[in-house]
Protein backbone atom coordinates (compact mmCIF):
# COMPACT_ATOMS: atom_id res chain seq x y z
CA UNK A 1 0.00 0.00 0.00
CA UNK A 2 2.85 2.22 1.15
CA UNK A 3 4.95 1.55 -1.99
CA UNK A 4 1.99 2.07 -4.06
CA UNK A 5 1.02 5.65 -2.76
CA UNK A 6 4.88 6.73 -2.83
CA UNK A 7 4.78 5.53 -6.60
CA UNK A 8 1.68 7.44 -7.44
CA UNK A 9 3.37 10.66 -5.79
CA UNK A 10 6.37 9.99 -7.95
CA UNK A 11 4.25 9.58 -10.64
CA UNK A 12 2.47 12.75 -10.29
CA UNK A 13 5.96 14.99 -9.60
CA UNK A 14 7.15 13.63 -12.48
CA UNK A 15 4.50 14.74 -14.38
CA UNK A 16 4.38 18.00 -13.24
CA UNK A 17 8.00 18.89 -12.10
CA UNK A 18 7.79 20.30 -8.87
CA UNK A 19 4.38 19.90 -6.39
CA UNK A 20 3.16 21.18 -2.99
CA UNK A 21 2.36 18.81 -0.40
CA UNK A 22 -1.49 20.52 -0.79
CA UNK A 23 -1.52 19.49 -4.34
CA UNK A 24 -0.28 15.61 -3.35
CA UNK A 25 -2.91 15.91 -0.61
CA UNK A 26 -5.84 16.92 -3.26
CA UNK A 27 -5.05 14.71 -6.03
CA UNK A 28 -4.94 11.24 -3.88
CA UNK A 29 -7.44 12.03 -1.31
CA UNK A 30 -4.97 11.21 2.10
CA UNK A 31 -3.97 13.35 4.95
CA UNK A 32 -1.55 15.96 4.99
CA UNK A 33 0.41 14.13 7.74
CA UNK A 34 0.56 10.49 5.08
CA UNK A 35 1.79 13.07 3.00
CA UNK A 36 4.64 14.61 4.64
CA UNK A 37 5.75 11.30 6.06
CA UNK A 38 5.89 9.95 2.57
CA UNK A 39 7.83 13.27 1.43
CA UNK A 40 10.19 12.36 4.11
CA UNK A 41 10.76 9.14 3.17
CA UNK A 42 11.34 9.70 -0.65
CA UNK A 43 13.51 12.89 0.29
CA UNK A 44 15.79 10.98 3.07
CA UNK A 45 16.36 8.38 0.11
CA UNK A 46 17.48 11.01 -2.29
CA UNK A 47 14.57 10.09 -4.60
CA UNK A 48 13.43 13.40 -4.47
CA UNK A 49 14.39 16.67 -3.13
CA UNK A 50 12.88 20.03 -1.42
CA UNK A 51 13.18 23.49 -3.51
CA UNK A 52 12.15 26.69 -1.69
CA UNK A 53 10.89 26.86 1.86
CA UNK A 54 7.91 27.65 4.18
CA UNK A 55 4.73 27.66 2.63
CA UNK A 56 6.40 27.96 -1.16
CA UNK A 57 8.31 24.16 -0.55
CA UNK A 58 7.89 22.51 -3.51
CA UNK A 59 8.84 19.00 -4.05
CA UNK A 60 10.99 17.61 -7.26
CA UNK A 61 12.58 14.49 -8.33
CA UNK A 62 16.13 14.51 -7.36
CA UNK A 63 18.56 14.36 -10.73
CA UNK A 64 16.18 16.39 -12.69
CA UNK A 65 17.11 19.99 -13.35
CA UNK A 66 14.70 22.51 -13.57
CA UNK A 67 14.84 24.29 -16.84
CA UNK A 68 11.50 26.23 -17.07
CA UNK A 69 12.86 29.18 -16.69
CA UNK A 70 14.98 29.15 -19.52
CA UNK A 71 12.47 27.43 -22.01
CA UNK A 72 10.53 30.33 -21.88
CA UNK A 73 13.37 33.01 -22.21
CA UNK A 74 14.65 30.74 -25.36
CA UNK A 75 11.48 29.74 -27.06
CA UNK A 76 9.62 33.50 -26.75
CA UNK A 77 8.69 34.76 -30.20
CA UNK A 78 9.46 38.30 -29.38
CA UNK A 79 12.23 39.74 -27.10
CA UNK A 80 11.48 38.69 -23.20
CA UNK A 81 12.89 40.17 -20.46
CA UNK A 82 14.90 37.94 -18.83
CA UNK A 83 15.94 37.75 -14.96
CA UNK A 84 19.17 39.71 -14.26
CA UNK A 85 20.26 37.38 -12.17
CA UNK A 86 20.18 34.51 -15.11
CA UNK A 87 20.90 36.81 -18.13
CA UNK A 88 24.49 38.34 -18.70
CA UNK A 89 23.80 41.41 -21.02
CA UNK A 90 27.87 41.75 -21.64
CA UNK A 91 30.91 39.19 -21.55
CA UNK A 92 31.82 41.59 -18.75
CA UNK A 93 29.05 40.25 -16.49
CA UNK A 94 29.35 37.17 -18.09
CA UNK A 95 33.13 36.49 -16.95
CA UNK A 96 32.18 38.07 -13.68
CA UNK A 97 29.81 35.04 -13.36
CA UNK A 98 31.93 32.62 -13.93
CA UNK A 99 33.74 32.48 -10.43
CA UNK A 100 30.59 31.26 -8.75
CA UNK A 101 30.99 27.97 -10.12
CA UNK A 102 33.23 27.48 -7.26
CA UNK A 103 30.92 26.95 -4.82
CA UNK A 104 30.11 23.77 -6.43
CA UNK A 105 32.97 22.02 -4.56
CA UNK A 106 31.13 22.70 -1.27
CA UNK A 107 28.42 20.33 -3.41
CA UNK A 108 30.80 17.41 -3.59
CA UNK A 109 32.02 18.66 -7.28
CA UNK A 110 35.88 17.17 -6.95
CA UNK A 111 38.14 20.01 -6.72
CA UNK A 112 40.64 18.80 -9.50
CA UNK A 113 37.50 19.25 -11.83
CA UNK A 114 36.54 22.41 -11.27
CA UNK A 115 39.09 24.10 -13.72
CA UNK A 116 38.04 22.12 -16.34
CA UNK A 117 34.15 23.01 -15.03
CA UNK A 118 35.19 26.58 -15.09
CA UNK A 119 37.33 26.78 -18.61
CA UNK A 120 34.73 25.00 -20.34
CA UNK A 121 31.94 27.03 -19.21
CA UNK A 122 34.11 29.81 -20.00
CA UNK A 123 34.44 28.81 -23.46
CA UNK A 124 30.92 28.25 -23.87
CA UNK A 125 29.61 31.47 -22.99
CA UNK A 126 32.39 33.71 -24.59
CA UNK A 127 31.26 32.14 -27.66
CA UNK A 128 28.11 33.69 -27.51
CA UNK A 129 29.94 37.24 -27.41
CA UNK A 130 32.09 36.43 -29.78
CA UNK A 131 30.13 34.92 -32.48
CA UNK A 132 26.52 37.32 -32.21
CA UNK A 133 28.23 40.69 -31.68
CA UNK A 134 25.79 43.01 -34.10
CA UNK A 135 24.11 39.74 -34.73
CA UNK A 136 22.08 39.21 -31.74
CA UNK A 137 17.99 38.62 -33.24
CA UNK A 138 16.56 41.25 -29.92
CA UNK A 139 18.00 40.46 -26.82
CA UNK A 140 21.70 40.47 -26.24
CA UNK A 141 23.72 38.04 -24.32
CA UNK A 142 23.38 34.61 -22.93
CA UNK A 143 21.46 32.83 -19.98
CA UNK A 144 23.87 31.49 -17.44
CA UNK A 145 22.38 28.97 -15.20
CA UNK A 146 23.93 25.92 -12.68
CA UNK A 147 22.17 23.96 -10.95
CA UNK A 148 22.93 20.98 -8.55
CA UNK A 149 20.33 18.08 -8.79
CA UNK A 150 20.81 14.36 -8.12
CA UNK A 151 24.78 14.86 -6.50
CA UNK A 152 25.10 16.30 -10.52
CA UNK A 153 26.24 19.92 -11.48
CA UNK A 154 24.24 21.23 -14.50
CA UNK A 155 25.43 24.00 -16.38
CA UNK A 156 23.05 25.88 -19.22
CA UNK A 157 24.06 28.23 -21.31
CA UNK A 158 21.75 29.68 -24.03
CA UNK A 159 21.35 32.89 -26.50
CA UNK A 160 19.30 34.26 -29.24
CA UNK A 161 21.78 34.89 -30.95
CA UNK A 162 22.19 34.11 -35.19
CA UNK A 163 22.70 30.65 -34.54
CA UNK A 164 25.55 28.37 -35.43
CA UNK A 165 24.63 27.28 -39.20
CA UNK A 166 24.38 31.46 -39.64
CA UNK A 167 27.36 32.06 -37.79
CA UNK A 168 29.64 29.73 -40.13
CA UNK A 169 27.89 29.69 -43.75
CA UNK A 170 28.69 33.07 -44.63
CA UNK A 171 32.78 31.72 -44.46
CA UNK A 172 31.79 28.14 -45.47
CA UNK A 173 29.01 28.09 -47.94
CA UNK A 174 29.91 23.99 -47.98
CA UNK A 175 28.30 23.55 -44.82
CA UNK A 176 24.71 22.13 -46.41
CA UNK A 177 22.32 22.55 -43.05
CA UNK A 178 22.33 23.19 -39.54
CA UNK A 179 23.00 19.41 -38.50
CA UNK A 180 26.33 19.15 -40.87
CA UNK A 181 27.16 23.16 -39.81
CA UNK A 182 27.08 21.89 -35.87
CA UNK A 183 28.99 19.08 -36.20
CA UNK A 184 31.24 20.83 -37.71
CA UNK A 185 31.57 23.26 -35.18
CA UNK A 186 32.39 20.23 -32.67
CA UNK A 187 34.64 18.29 -34.52
CA UNK A 188 36.80 20.28 -36.64
CA UNK A 189 38.56 23.25 -36.77
CA UNK A 190 36.49 26.25 -38.38
CA UNK A 191 35.20 29.22 -37.31
CA UNK A 192 33.12 31.95 -38.60
CA UNK A 193 35.34 34.45 -37.59
CA UNK A 194 37.52 34.27 -40.52
CA UNK A 195 40.03 35.73 -41.43
CA UNK A 196 41.05 34.77 -37.67
CA UNK A 197 42.54 31.96 -36.54
CA UNK A 198 40.17 30.76 -34.75
CA UNK A 199 38.12 27.33 -33.66
CA UNK A 200 39.61 25.26 -30.82
CA UNK A 201 37.08 26.56 -28.37
CA UNK A 202 34.13 23.65 -28.84
CA UNK A 203 36.89 20.88 -30.01
CA UNK A 204 38.02 21.42 -25.89
CA UNK A 205 34.81 21.80 -24.70
CA UNK A 206 33.86 18.62 -26.39
CA UNK A 207 37.06 16.70 -25.14
CA UNK A 208 36.77 17.97 -21.76
CA UNK A 209 32.98 16.61 -20.98
CA UNK A 210 33.52 12.91 -23.52
CA UNK A 211 37.00 12.38 -21.45
CA UNK A 212 35.56 12.72 -18.04
CA UNK A 213 33.92 10.20 -15.91
CA UNK A 214 30.43 11.06 -15.41
CA UNK A 215 30.27 14.11 -17.83
CA UNK A 216 27.98 15.12 -21.09
CA UNK A 217 27.16 17.73 -22.94
CA UNK A 218 24.38 18.37 -25.47
CA UNK A 219 23.75 20.99 -28.05
CA UNK A 220 20.74 22.23 -30.48
CA UNK A 221 20.97 25.26 -32.67
CA UNK A 222 18.12 25.61 -35.29
CA UNK A 223 17.79 21.98 -36.61
CA UNK A 224 21.28 20.67 -35.66
CA UNK A 225 22.15 18.87 -32.34
CA UNK A 226 25.03 16.82 -31.11
CA UNK A 227 25.97 14.97 -27.78
CA UNK A 228 29.49 13.91 -26.00
CA UNK A 229 29.94 11.67 -23.23
CA UNK A 230 28.39 9.26 -21.06
CA UNK A 231 25.70 11.14 -20.02
CA UNK A 232 25.03 13.64 -23.36
CA UNK A 233 22.09 11.20 -24.26
CA UNK A 234 20.18 12.36 -21.05
CA UNK A 235 21.43 16.05 -21.98
CA UNK A 236 19.88 15.85 -25.79
CA UNK A 237 16.51 14.17 -24.32
CA UNK A 238 16.23 16.75 -22.00
CA UNK A 239 16.69 19.50 -24.33
CA UNK A 240 14.42 18.11 -26.78
CA UNK A 241 11.66 18.24 -24.37
CA UNK A 242 12.46 21.78 -23.31
CA UNK A 243 13.23 23.51 -26.44
CA UNK A 244 10.98 23.47 -29.03
CA UNK A 245 12.27 26.14 -31.42
CA UNK A 246 16.13 27.29 -30.81
CA UNK A 247 16.82 29.89 -33.21
CA UNK A 248 20.16 30.95 -31.05
CA UNK A 249 22.25 28.21 -29.44
CA UNK A 250 21.68 26.33 -26.29
CA UNK A 251 24.45 23.85 -24.59
CA UNK A 252 23.15 21.28 -21.67
CA UNK A 253 26.47 20.37 -19.70
CA UNK A 254 26.47 18.03 -17.02
CA UNK A 255 29.51 17.34 -14.58
CA UNK A 256 29.12 14.45 -11.65
CA UNK A 257 29.78 15.74 -8.62
CA UNK A 258 31.64 13.09 -5.59
CA UNK A 259 30.92 9.68 -4.69
CA UNK A 260 28.28 9.87 -7.79
CA UNK A 261 31.06 8.95 -10.06
CA UNK A 262 31.31 5.63 -9.17
CA UNK A 263 27.32 4.58 -8.48
CA UNK A 264 24.67 3.52 -10.22
CA UNK A 265 23.36 5.08 -13.52
CA UNK A 266 21.04 7.76 -12.36
CA UNK A 267 17.75 8.60 -12.93
CA UNK A 268 16.38 8.44 -16.37
CA UNK A 269 14.71 11.24 -18.14
CA UNK A 270 11.49 9.44 -19.67
CA UNK A 271 8.28 11.45 -20.77
CA UNK A 272 5.37 9.19 -20.04
CA UNK A 273 4.99 6.78 -17.01
CA UNK A 274 6.68 6.24 -14.19
CA UNK A 275 9.90 4.84 -15.07
CA UNK A 276 11.45 1.55 -13.69
CA UNK A 277 14.17 2.66 -12.46
CA UNK A 278 12.37 4.89 -9.68
CA UNK A 279 9.64 2.29 -9.41
CA UNK A 280 13.01 0.19 -8.27
CA UNK A 281 13.98 2.38 -5.82
CA UNK A 282 10.72 2.92 -4.07
CA UNK A 283 10.43 -1.09 -3.50
CA UNK A 284 14.14 -0.72 -1.86
CA UNK A 285 12.96 2.01 0.37
CA UNK A 286 9.75 -0.56 1.60
CA UNK A 287 12.21 -3.60 1.98
CA UNK A 288 14.66 -1.93 4.02
CA UNK B 1 62.29 35.48 -19.16
CA UNK B 2 59.73 33.58 -16.36
CA UNK B 3 56.03 34.77 -16.35
CA UNK B 4 53.61 34.68 -13.92
CA UNK B 5 50.57 33.99 -15.73
CA UNK B 6 48.56 33.83 -12.43
CA UNK B 7 49.60 37.78 -12.51
CA UNK B 8 46.64 38.18 -15.27
CA UNK B 9 43.77 36.56 -13.29
CA UNK B 10 43.08 33.41 -12.06
CA UNK B 11 39.84 32.54 -14.36
CA UNK B 12 41.25 32.83 -18.02
CA UNK B 13 39.29 32.53 -20.77
CA UNK B 14 38.12 34.78 -23.63
CA UNK B 15 40.13 35.81 -26.28
CA UNK B 16 39.90 39.68 -26.03
CA UNK B 17 41.55 39.22 -22.44
CA UNK B 18 43.91 37.01 -23.67
CA UNK B 19 45.37 39.26 -26.61
CA UNK B 20 45.06 42.18 -24.13
CA UNK B 21 47.45 40.14 -21.88
CA UNK B 22 49.65 39.30 -24.86
CA UNK B 23 50.18 42.96 -25.50
CA UNK B 24 50.90 43.71 -22.43
CA UNK B 25 53.50 40.77 -22.08
CA UNK B 26 55.26 41.73 -25.13
CA UNK B 27 54.93 46.10 -23.70
CA UNK B 28 56.10 45.35 -20.13
CA UNK B 29 58.40 42.21 -20.68
CA UNK B 30 61.55 42.19 -22.51
CA UNK B 31 63.38 39.23 -22.80
CA UNK B 32 67.48 39.73 -23.62
CA UNK B 33 68.33 38.70 -27.54
CA UNK B 34 68.61 34.77 -27.22
CA UNK B 35 66.38 34.55 -24.31
CA UNK B 36 63.09 32.38 -23.86
CA UNK B 37 60.23 33.50 -22.30
CA UNK B 38 58.74 30.91 -19.73
CA UNK B 39 55.08 31.12 -19.36
CA UNK B 40 54.57 29.35 -15.97
CA UNK B 41 50.71 28.54 -14.94
CA UNK B 42 50.88 27.88 -11.43
CA UNK B 43 48.37 29.55 -9.07
CA UNK B 44 45.91 29.93 -12.15
CA UNK B 45 42.51 28.08 -11.29
CA UNK B 46 41.34 27.84 -14.91
CA UNK B 47 42.45 28.71 -18.57
CA UNK B 48 40.67 27.97 -21.85
CA UNK B 49 41.89 27.35 -25.25
CA UNK B 50 40.77 30.89 -26.28
CA UNK B 51 43.15 33.06 -24.33
CA UNK B 52 46.06 30.70 -24.05
CA UNK B 53 45.81 31.05 -28.50
CA UNK B 54 45.71 35.05 -28.26
CA UNK B 55 48.62 35.28 -25.90
CA UNK B 56 50.54 33.14 -27.85
CA UNK B 57 49.83 34.18 -31.07
CA UNK B 58 51.23 37.52 -29.45
CA UNK B 59 54.02 36.40 -28.46
CA UNK B 60 55.43 33.96 -31.22
CA UNK B 61 54.48 36.71 -33.64
CA UNK B 62 57.40 38.76 -31.66
CA UNK B 63 59.83 36.02 -30.55
CA UNK B 64 59.24 33.29 -32.59
CA UNK B 65 57.87 29.49 -31.38
CA UNK B 66 61.15 28.23 -30.54
CA UNK B 67 61.84 31.02 -27.77
CA UNK B 68 58.31 30.97 -26.14
CA UNK B 69 57.69 28.26 -24.04
CA UNK B 70 54.68 26.92 -21.83
CA UNK B 71 56.05 25.52 -18.41
CA UNK B 72 54.15 22.13 -17.37
CA UNK B 73 51.36 22.33 -15.47
CA UNK B 74 49.02 19.58 -13.36
CA UNK B 75 45.79 21.80 -13.62
CA UNK B 76 43.70 19.89 -15.69
CA UNK B 77 42.52 22.70 -17.71
CA UNK B 78 46.07 24.18 -18.77
CA UNK B 79 46.99 20.93 -19.69
CA UNK B 80 43.60 20.38 -21.80
CA UNK B 81 44.34 23.89 -23.68
CA UNK B 82 47.96 23.09 -24.08
CA UNK B 83 47.11 19.77 -26.07
CA UNK B 84 44.34 21.25 -28.30
CA UNK B 85 46.44 24.27 -28.96
CA UNK B 86 49.81 21.57 -30.01
CA UNK B 87 47.11 19.67 -32.10
CA UNK B 88 46.04 22.97 -34.19
CA UNK B 89 50.24 24.04 -34.72
CA UNK B 90 50.42 20.60 -36.12
CA UNK B 91 47.90 21.07 -38.80
CA UNK B 92 49.08 25.03 -39.81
Amino acid sequence: MKTETRAQILKIIQEKGKVRPIELRKSLNISAQMIHRHLRNLTERGIVEIKGAGRFTQYALAGVPDWEAVSSWINARTAPEGPESMVCETREVFTARLPHLKSFVRNGLPENILPLVIATAGEVGNNSFDHNLGQWRDVPGCWFESQVTGKQLWICIADRGQGIYHSLVKVHPELANEQVAINAAFETIISGRSPENRGNGLKYVKNNLSTTPGGGIACISGTGRVFYGEQGERCIVLLGKHFSNVRGTVTLMIWTCGDELNAAAPVPLTTGGLSRQILHKVRDVEEE
Amino acid sequence: MKIEVKKFGEILTSRPAGREAGLSMKAYFKPEPGDRIELDFSGVLAMGPSWLDEVLSVLRNEYGNERVICLPSENASVTASLKIIEKQDDKK
